[in-house]
């Protein structure tokens, strides 16, 4: 009988130590006196969720990994209006078309080749002309980058394009990581090449097991100062449970997976961590498939934006944690977003759209019928591996059907719902759009051409008007008022609804190193983060908002 | 003699046939899951942006290029040059990678397959033994729960004890990323690593044995040499382990020879709760990246895996059971 007791007592005595576990209160805290200077560190460990293969752009890319290891042009990124010269001494517009870009003298690769010009003319060459990845777009079509070539000094490389650029300098050079001439004028076919990468970053990358971790070390001779952490290793944990409890457990530093809103209170109070909130420029969207009726009806696609509760999605499903998406497409945190947008709730406009297309309860069944009679029932696609998602599209559901559309949710393997979502086969989605496509403003031209927003083959006088407007402009001011114009017509009558803005908390251990600093659109997780206050404050990096 | 020629030749046949339609279906199940490599490359925006010429470019490139037909020739004559190409993914080939995981996997998997039986059969034969009384009982709760536990359960739960709580063990890997330089230092800090999991392991299938065992047992003890043996005043130890546990061993014996073919197939659940680098995550990652050659690599091993241990339990059944041996030569000569 005593053995009896004992047995049933370990469920209880289990549970109470998991509980235990998840309490932050009881976590000692003795040791947070010790420490005195957490700006610099030797060795840091952060905790990364997925394997991107040895930072090679060809296959997996995770933007500020490979930003670690290689440069730019210019920083830190296309997601600010004025990007600082980085890898580019000065850039110049000579006319409409032309630029030049006096690059940086001085600079070697980390295999010690000196960086030259050659290596910028070979890497725009290289995306625009070599096999395909995200980067060749903004080289070969927005913009269009025709003929480069070099001055006789050796440093001055020239860029013709084939209609008016003037973002190359804030957006193209603010994009594209350079690549090493020696090395890469010899890979035959960079989806199968596995050498570690060579950059000229403030990282290099020493070593590179498959599904286990990276090892980045400091680059001391970086030209924009040495690191201030020696080593980052970056263990592969790709269970997000796993991931905090390592965290939690002291076996890494950091997290590069952001903390999802139930999780944020096991942190708070627990003197060792702290939660920086910060906004990754993402949008989670609800896209519609503008190609297949109803959705090819623009005021149809403007009743379902009026229908949807953004703000209780926010309060619901996020407990808080996030922005509702009422204003509109791209992010309004972006330079690059007109202000002005707004995308209300308004569910008796939207019911008197449906009612003036046609669209009428005709059976009395609840749910309207098409305009030929006949049931409507929509389905909103998702991917299994985004709970949250999943039941932000339950609860659209609801709110749909207090205007009378029917829809239904389906959750698909992750990529199964890619390979829905890129053959178009859909009625609507739900998923998250990063910054490359929601706060580079040449990216919104690209996405209304590739198929994404808008498919080029098909009419669409206002927005071609404005795009014509777009491409002859000269200046970048003019552009950022055209592309102010776009925004508004694309808010009208949206192919994806902006429903929410995803505020990020990241966690990390601050008594380790609190020298985390906010690029827009990267988090606190960059590189600048781990290069001195100097050169943080060259490219305006901000100190993150740390959750009480 | 001839008889016996009849039998293997007839079972040699069967395998090779079930063989031929498990590589068949191998390469055919991973096409015939919606998206291809591309979405490994690209995100779906930037899908959309390529030109078919574009996309042919890129799976040219990983050689999925072909037609479906070139691609499973292709494939055909790989396996009979041990070439399985080379995966998307990892760049890698298929073969390396999957020898790299393999180590991983049957060191975590082996010995929580045998823990996990040693501990089912004793504790099912006790059971047996001790049919109806409280600790039966509570030996069956017990297994009962751990049987409906779900694995991955348990791995958190250990975790959170037992690493986040005390310290213990690492929360996850297969081994640290420091190392003292040491082969003894090595040792030890992969057994360290295997703690857990193996744990988890053997807990999340020590039910099914146990089980197994206690109504097998149930089975032997009702039966007349028992009483027999009993009778003839043999020790408790003797009659429970020789006379009812020996007999009783049968299904048990053939239940683990089959679960030696799943091993290689390595554990999703475990794998992915303690971020260990087998197989079972291998495939995973592989399906989601859309990896063909890998996914028809690790299918290809599985396959093999489970008809080798389906020979291996044809071929050791009639020594642990006599009776199978001449119905065996008995039926094939037929």
């Amino acid at each position: 009988m005593k053995s009896m007791k004992k047995f049933f007592m370990l469920p209880v005595l289990a549970a109470g130590l998991v509980l235990g576990a998840c309490s932050a209160d009881e976590k000692e805290t003795s040791d947070a006196e010790a420490v005195t200077d957490t700006a610099s560190v030797e060795n840091l460990t952060i905790g990364l969720s997925s394997d991107v293969g040895p930072l090679n752009i060809y296959t997996g890319n995770l933007d500020w990994l490979t930003d670690m290891v290689y440069d730019k042009l210019f920083s830190p990124s296309p997601y600010v209006d004025e990007p600082t010269p980085w890898l580019a001494e000065s850039a110049t517009q000579i006319d409409a078309d032309t630029w030049e870009v006096v690059v940086r003298d001085g600079i070697t690769w980390h295999d010690g080749e000196a960086f030259t010009a050659e290596d910028v003319k070979f890497t725009y060459e290289y995306y625009r002309d070599g096999p395909a990845n995200r980067h060749t777009h903004h080289v070969s079509e927005v913009p269009q980058i025709d003929e480069i070539s070099i001055g006789d000094d050796g440093r001055t490389v020239t860029f013709e394009c084939g209609y008016a650029c003037p973002s190359l300098q804030t957006i193209t050079f603010a994009d594209l990581p350079i690549l090493p001439e020696h090395i890469w004028s010899n890979v035959e076919n960079p989806r199968k090449y596995t050498d570690l990468a060579i950059g000229t970053g403030p990282f290099k990358l020493t070593e590179y097991v498959a599904d286990q971790h990276y090892i980045l070390e400091a680059n001391n001779d970086y030209f924009m100062g040495a690191p201030t952490v020696g080593k980052i290793t970056l263990p592969i944990i790709a269970d997000s449970t796993a991931m905090f409890n390592a965290l939690k457990s002291g076996q890494i530093d950091a997290s590069s997976k952001t903390v999802p809103a139930e999780l944020v209170s096991t942190f708070k109070g627990d003197a060792q961590f702290k939660l920086a909130e910060a906004t990754n420029l993402s949008i989670v969207q609800f896209g519609l498939n503008y190609q297949k009726a109803p959705f090819d009806n623009e005021k149809f696609r403007q009743a379902m934006s009026l229908a949807v509760d953004r703000q209780a999605i926010v309060d619901t499903i996020l407990l808080g944690q996030g922005r509702a998406g009422d204003k509109g497409y791209p992010h309004p945190d972006s330079p690059w977003t007109n202000p002005e947008l707004s995308t209300p709730y308004n569910t008796a406009e939207a019911i008197a759209l449906f009612e003036e297309l046609g669209y009428k309860d005709t059976d009395g069944d609840g749910f309207r019928e098409d305009i030929n009679g006949e049931a409507l029932q929509l389905s909103i696609k998702v991917s299994s591996g985004e709970p949250i998602y999943v039941r932000a599209a339950e609860l659209m559901v609801e709110q749909y059907k207090a205007v009378g559309i029917n829809m239904f949710v389906e959750a698909l393997d992750p990529t199964t719902f890619a390979a829905h979502n890129s053959e178009k086969n859909f009625d609507t989605y739900v998923s998250l759009i990063g910054p490359h496509g929601v706060a580079d403003p040449d990216q919104f031209i690209m996405s209304h051409r590739s198929g994404y927003l808008w498919a080029k083959e098909m009419p669409y006088a206002k927005m071609d008007e404005l795009v014509t407007k777009w491409m002859a402009a000269s200046t970048i001011e003019e552009r950022k008022t055209i592309s102010f114009d776009m925004q508004t017509l694309y808010n009208e009558q949206p192919t994806a609804i902006a429903l929410y803005y995803p505020e990020e908390v990241y966690a990390y251990n601050a008594e380790k190193f609190d020298g985390y600093v906010e690029s827009l659109g990267y988090g606190v997780i960059n590189k600048f983060s781990f290069l001195p206050e100097a050169t943080q404050q060259a490219v305006s990096a901000t100190q993150p908002v740390i959750v009480e | 003699m001839n008889r016996r020629f009849s039998y293997f030749g007839k079972k040699l046949f069967q395998y090779t046939l079930v063989l031929f339609v498990a590589i068949s279906i191998n390469f055919g199940l991973p096409r015939l899951a919606p998206g291809d490599p591309l979405l490994y490359f690209f995100d779906e925006s930037t899908i959309k942006e390529l030109t078919g010429a574009q996309k042919q470019e890129v799976l040219d490139s990983v050689g999925l290029g072909g037609t479906l037909w070139e691609q499973y020739i292709q494939y055909l004559k790989g396996i009979f040059t041990w070439d399985f190409g080379t995966s998307i993914k990892y760049a890698q080939p298929v073969t390396e990678v999957i020898a790299d995981k393999l180590l991983w996997t049957v060191t975590l998997i082996l010995p929580a397959l045998l823990l996990s039986a040693v501990i089912g059969v004793i504790i099912g034969a006790y059971s047996a033994w001790n049919r109806g009384r409280k600790r039966d009982i509570g030996f069956l709760t017990m297994m009962l729960t751990f049987q409906a536990v779900p694995g991955f359960w348990i791995g958190m739960l250990f975790i959170a004890i037992f690493a986040v709580q005390l310290g213990w063990f690492p929360t996850y890997g297969a081994v640290s990323i420091v190392q003292d330089g040491t082969t003894w230092g090595f040792i030890k800090d992969v057994a360290w690593h295997l703690v857990l999991p193996i744990a988890t392991l053997s807990i999340a299938t020590v039910g099914s044995n146990y089980l197994l065992t206690r109504s097998s047992m149930l089975e032997s003890l009702g039966q007349d040499y028992m009483t027999m043996a009993e009778a003839k005043g043999v020790t408790k130890k003797t009659l429970i382990f020789n006379h009812g546990l020996r007999n009783a061993l049968l299904p048990i014996y053939t239940q683990f020879t089959m679960s030696l073919g799943t091993l290689i197939g390595g554990s999703v659940v475990v794998e992915t709760v303690f971020s260990y680098p087998g197989i079972g995550r291998l495939l995973y990652e592989s399906v989601v990246a859309r990896d063909f050659p890998m996914m028809q690599g690790v299918f290809l091993m599985i396959t093999f895996g489970v008809i080798a241990a389906n020979i291996f339990a044809d071929l050791t059944y009639p020594l642990i059971d006599p009776r199978a041996k001449s119905s065996a030569v008995h039926k094939g000569g037929q």
